[in-house]
């Protein structure tokens, strides 16, 4: 099968978000062949280059989003007038009031498994959201047909367009007091945006060959796929780590005019929502992107929550030892940064002496920026002035009982024996997406404390202890108990452990996009015509097996036949014709892998690959 | 020592238990969403839509369980419930743009512009003080350096051409126009009556102008960015802007042509010995062709001041040609509107009228382009 992976500012490039989940769902899905369409953020990503790609990338094509390049296309008449009703139509259904995001179906009981092509009828579509999508590929259809567009969406046809849109009746109360400024910052910040659609990635050697396209992220890159799907009917998977709606708006500069902010988040919200409308299937990373997804319009039975997996391997010594931690110690691990609430933290761990006057607490993380280290240096001050100095007997040299380290430091040389070090890891966030090490944490068996925000609660189930965020009380009185209580620890920590294994190993990660692809390429066949020379269609160019999803026969252990032995490969139906594999009684359901439940318990190495 | 212990646990519990008593200034009123609106009131403000005050509340760390307390579902609808309680007073203005960025982008530009007329300058004093082929090297040394100068003031400042706009065709009608102004006229005047015989005298004055002016056309085409920036965060509309700025464009170039004529007439008294009111005419047409073709390029309009300085090269070629083509027999009738022209108003006529006429057309079309507010915004890629 030929995956079409759309990134932005992502995987080929070293330094690329999401980098990491990306080279592993690759290297982990041997069986397919991945072509890489890259989107790059700046020039920086460019001059600092690819990781190694493995042989089953077949192609790499970038572009960049954040040079302003002028292609120097001038349109003729008709296709200034195609522009400006397709624009029109664009910027009318950002600018008017009417509220996009529809509350979701009231499908509550959903079928996890349900990926189905019925999620396409069964919203609702409004006409706005209608208006946007059609402006949309209306946009994309000239871009493809007359040259690119960048000239055309910065050209005062676009700001006259974008300036009576504004002043239509109807429009968003915001948009009515643009003045031109704001309609120029407009008109560049939605060129910027539609940039992917001048690129020429979508014709039939390009995302037109795949079998399926694969999102990284909302957006840019979920954009590109989508108008595969409309150019070349490739079905669409969407991964959403975290919400690139609510990124933006996180994101937006806040002294920008409030016109240019409320058009601009019209853009994305209308955008997300055409993405979650078209997609074939979305898997957000947990369930508050979930909830995110399902507020802008993604039908339910398309969600699939994939958590993100973690390289379990590095924490499997420890995990598995006995307890060699110290009982009286309370580790934190993180970026040091206001978001983490290290005062919070402190104050809390005062309570905890009180009750507890052996405790010690370990603050162990990188400082990421000078902001970070401003706060490292207040929280330092806070914890001289909280802990004097306290010395075993009167000889003996004294220290405080809260330590700051730094990883990789003399007394935290590895980040598993940190962890394994305390008995208790604490978490004290006011803001957290994904709390990554809360998972490293239960991957080495620790029982942990931590505040409620986030996707806190949803990681550690119940094999630890969620408190209110901003409440050193709550958080003090949650660690005396498990200070106070090392059987309970013990519990918590084993079944923190089987809990991680089973949800946040990099195996998991990549079987459910493994399961996904062929479920998404089973129920969504791209049906190409092949034509031969003389452009007449070629009967029998596809058989029918070409559809069948992947290598359906199944497949112990990854390819080790030699490049020279491999079936020939067809031109545009890539999957593997049956019968070159193994006999069918080999067969293990139908196509899906097995639930690899001994791997839980001996997780093998990231290496190795799903199965 | 276990019952100290035990104690110690005692005591310690009972610390926890009263400080659980809730404090009185913490007591939530009748109204807990209200008291959430204004701990988080610039959020609200200035939120357009309710998923941003919902995404402001995540980052505050407002979870639903949080919302519950509320009476809320999820934060989505105690985000709804703010969205819509948040007082609006009509519509307030938003803040006028500051013009600092305009205002500051100050640089090596301002003393650059000068560059090309001390070139001139100096090149014409090195020209009167040598002496045969001293003199020769002299000249097309200066010519160059007067070249690489104009290229060097070009590369920065406000008549910059926007980076990414292809070839500049228009280069070399400019070199050509500039040669002409300097050598043509007087190879016209010699051609009409049957030369030429030798060399003939060139016209340093609108040369020497013209370099001097770029100075001046530099400082205009600034004065044309800062204004239009103020105006352009000024006007609430695009007519109204585009009705504001036609004006000061006209008076612009205005600015530039008593600016070009005084150095002409300067120019002329110091070198001495220049041609009519004809000869100031061409020479002010040329430079005021040259400044819109360059406004409209720097405002990333290139086509049609490149097709415009092309015709007008052509123009003037063709007059020139049309005089030696006249004299092959049989086809005298090429030359006649070139002699007709030159016997009415002089042979400067030539220029002047080519020179005007573009300007003219180029200035109808920079009141139509160069009105467009879309031709003032930043270019993304600018610093």
């Amino acid at each position: 099968m030929r995956i079409g992976l759309l990134t932005e500012g992502g995987y080929p490039y070293v330094g690329g978000e999401a980098r990491l989940w990306c080279e592993r769902l690759v290297h982990g899905l041997a069986q397919h062949e991945f072509d890489v369409y890259a989107l790059s953020r700046g020039e920086r990503e460019e001059v600092e280059g690819w990781v190694p790609l493995p042989p089953q990338v077949s192609r790499v094509r970038t572009a960049p989003l954040w040079a302003a390049e002028d292609d120097g296309v001038v349109h003729g008449r008709r296709a200034r007038r195609r522009f400006a009703e397709a624009y029109g139509d664009l910027v009318g259904a950002l600018c008017s009031a009417s509220e996009p995001v529809a509350s979701p179906s009231a499908s509550e009981v959903v079928d996890s498994a349900a990926v189905d092509s019925v999620a396409l009828d069964s919203a609702v579509v409004e006409p706005e959201a209608d208006r946007f999508g059609s402006a949309l590929y209306a946009l994309a259809e000239l871009a493809r047909d007359e040259g690119g567009l960048s000239g055309a969406l910065r050209s005062e046809t676009a700001v006259r367009a974008l300036e009576s849109a504004c002043h239509a009746p109807g429009a968003l109360r915001a948009a009515r007091t643009a003045r031109v400024p704001d309609l120029l910052e407009v008109a560049a910040q939605v060129e910027r945006a539609l940039r992917p659609l001048s690129l020429d990635w979508y014709a039939d050697d390009g995302l037109g060959a795949v079998d399926l396209c694969h999102a990284t992220t909302g957006g840019a890159a979920a954009l590109t796929g989508l108008l595969a799907r409309h150019f070349a009917g490739v079905p669409l998977l969407v991964t959403e780590y975290g919400v690139r709606l609510r990124a933006h708006y996180l994101g937006a500069p806040g002294e920008a005019p409030s016109a240019v902010r409320a058009v601009l988040a019209a853009f994305h919200r209308r955008l997300a929502a055409e993405v979650y409308r078209r997609a074939t299937c979305i898997t957000p990373g947990n369930a508050h992107a979930r909830r995110w997804q399902e507020r802008c319009g993604a039908d339910r039975a398309k969600l699939r929550t994939v958590y993100p997996g973690m390289d379990a391997s590095r924490f499997t010594a420890v995990g598995e030892s006995p307890d060699g931690a110290d009982p009286a110690t309370l580790v934190w691990v993180g970026r040091v940064e206001p978001a983490k609430d290290l005062v919070s933290l402190l104050h809390a761990f005062a309570r905890i002496r009180a009750a507890e006057p052996t405790a010690r607490l370990r603050i162990v993380g990188a400082v990421p920026d000078p902001e970070g280290a401003a706060y490292l240096g207040h929280c330092k001050a806070l914890a001289e002035h909280l802990f004097p100095d306290e010395a075993e007997g009167a000889y003996a040299v004294g220290d405080n009982p809260v330590s700051f380290e730094d990883i990789g430091g003399p007394q935290a040389p590895d980040l598993a024996e940190v962890y394994g070090a305390g008995a208790v890891v604490v978490l004290s966030s006011v803001i957290e997406g994904f709390p990554i090490s809360l998972v490293e944490a239960m991957l080495c068996g620790r029982a942990t404390v931590s505040t409620d925000v986030g996707a806190v609660v949803e990681v550690i189930g119940g094999t630890g202890l969620a408190v209110p965020p901003r409440n050193p009380r709550a958080l003090a009185e949650a660690c005396v108990a498990l200070l106070r209580d090392p059987a309970r620890r013990e519990r918590l920590g084993a079944a923190a452990r089987a809990r991680a294994l089973e949800l946040f190993t990099i195996e998991q990660n990549i079987a459910a996009f493994h399961e996904l692809y062929l479920e998404i390429v089973s129920h969504e066949p791209v049906r190409r015509v092949l034509v031969d020379g003389a452009g007449e269609p070629r009967p029998f160019g596809a058989p029918t097996e070409a559809h069948l999803p992947g290598r359906w026969t199944g497949r112990r252990r990854p390819l080790r036949r030699p490049r020279w032995a491999l079936p020939p490969e067809h031109d545009t139906a890539r999957q593997d014709l049956p019968g070159y594999d193994m006999p069918e009684q080999d067969l293990p359901g139908h196509g899906t892998p097995e639930p690899d439940t001994a791997a839980h318990h001996a997780p093998v190495p990231a290496a190795e690959g799903v199965r | 020592m276990s019952d100290l212990g035990e104690l110690d646990r005692l005591a310690s519990t009972d610390d926890l238990d009263t400080a659980r008593k809730p404090s009185p200034a913490r007591r939530v009123g009748v109204d807990p969403v209200k008291a959430l609106m204004r701990r988080h009131h610039d959020l609200c403000e200035r939120a357009v839509d309710p998923l941003e005050i919902a995404a402001g509340l995540e980052a505050h760390g407002l979870t639903d369980r949080a919302a519950a307390r509320f009476r809320h579902r999820d934060v989505f609808s105690l985000a709804e419930e703010m969205y819509a309680r948040v007082p609006r007073s009509g519509d307030q203005l938003p803040p006028s743009y500051d013009l600092l960025d305009v205002a500051q982008e100050r640089g090596p530009w301002a003393l650059l512009a000068l560059l090309p007329g001390a070139l001139c300058a100096a090149t014409l004093v090195g020209q009167r003080l040598t002496e045969g082929r001293v003199r020769v090297t002299v000249v097309a040394l200066g010519v160059l350096a007067v070249a690489l100068g104009l290229r060097a003031a070009l590369r920065r400042g406000p008549l910059r051409a926007p980076s990414g706009t292809g070839p500049n065709t228009g280069r070399a009608a400019t070199w050509w126009l500039l040669a002409y102004a300097l050598l043509g006229d007087g190879l016209l005047r010699t051609a009409l009556e049957g030369g030429p015989d030798g060399a003939w005298p060139p016209a340093p004055v609108p040369v020497l102008a013209l370099a001097l002016a770029f100075a001046p056309a530099t400082w205009c085409a600034r004065l044309l960015a800062v204004r239009a920036r103020r105006r352009l965060a000024a006007s609430r509309g695009l007519e109204e802007f585009a009705s504001s700025i036609t004006p000061l464009l006209l008076g612009v170039v205005a600015l530039f042509l008593c600016a070009l004529g005084a150095l002409l007439v300067l120019c002329g008294l110091v070198l001495g010995a220049y041609g009519g009111t004809g000869a100031y005419a061409g020479a002010g047409a040329l430079g005021a062709l040259l400044l819109i073709a360059r406004l409209l390029t720097s405002h990333g309009f290139g086509q049609a001041p490149a097709v415009a300085l092309a015709t007008a090269a052509a123009a003037e070629c063709t007059a020139l040609s049309s005089v030696f083509a006249g004299r092959l027999p049989g086809c005298s009738f090429l030359a006649t509107p070139v002699h007709v022209l030159a016997d009415t108003w002089g042979a400067d006529a030539v220029p002047l009228v080519v020179c005007a006429l573009t300007a003219l057309i180029l200035l109808i079309h920079a009141t139509r382009t160069l009105t467009r507010a879309s031709a003032h915004a930043q270019p993304s890629g600018s610093p």
